[in-house]
């Protein structure tokens, strides 16, 4: 199992956005039923779809190869990943409208509006979700990839 | 290397290498020592710190209190 750990790196990698991806849009679909104004799901999902799964690989790979020269745990080296990844998806989602910035607060979706302040500490929560991610579930992948 | 020359290689080797004795075996059980370190290795690996416990308690109260940010966070993940 030496071969291709690069290879091998990404494939554990896109698990996890490859399978929150369909449980996102299921969920985009029900609210679409349900809500009075229609919700650009084709615009929405090109984030999750296109470059979410893409940046984890990646990330992963990036583990992988600055193993050889430095010891970062995998918790800490994905809980960077929202310091790049969320400043993307913010400027993605804005081009596409799928988001729109108010004075107080943020709406995504056309449907959920979010306070600045709540989005802050959400921030936080996300890179604790990430470090919890990352340390268990994909180190458990890279585990049985023979990656770590 | 000439026939001689492999000769000699193979009597330094007889003499270098001690013979393998038919069905010889270990001085001791070494199985127990691999359950051992399997062991050791499973229970390392599922022993979860206490304040990554804490962190998920917090990321779930979180959601459970605004729960109009799990499509957020599913969104970014």
């Amino acid at each position: 199992m030496n071969n291709h750990p690069y290879l091998r790196a990404y494939l554990a990698g896109v698990l996890i956005p490859t399978l929150v991806f369909p449980v996102l849009i299921t969920l985009l679909f029900v609210a679409m039923l349900v809500a009075p104004e229609s919700i650009p799901v084709e615009r929405i999902a090109i984030f999750p779809l296109a470059f979410a799964p893409a940046c984890w690989g990646l990330w992963n790979v990036l583990w992988v190869a600055l193993r050889k020269f430095s010891n970062v745990p995998l918790g800490l080296h994905g809980a960077i990943l929202p310091f790049l990844l969320m400043p993307m998806a913010t400027v993605l989602a804005k081009c596409l409208g799928v988001i729109t910035l108010g004075a107080h607060s943020v709406t995504w979706f056309q449907a959920i509006e979010i306070p600045y302040a709540l989005i802050a500490c959400g921030f936080t929560f996300a890179l604790v979700m990430y470090y919890l991610v990352w340390k268990y579930i994909i180190g458990f992948v890279n585990r049985v990839l023979g990656i770590a | 290397m000439n026939a001689d020359d492999e000769n000699r290689i193979k009597q330094l080797l007889k003499q270098t290498l001690p013979p393998v004795e038919r069905n010889a075996e270990p001085e001791r059980d070494l199985w127990p020592a691999v359950l051992r370190r399997l062991d050791a290795d499973t229970a390392q690996r599922h022993t979860v710190p206490w304040f990554d416990w804490a962190l998920l308690g917090g990321l779930a109260v979180f959601v459970i209190s605004f729960p109009a940010t799990i499509p957020v966070f599913l969104y970014y993940l």
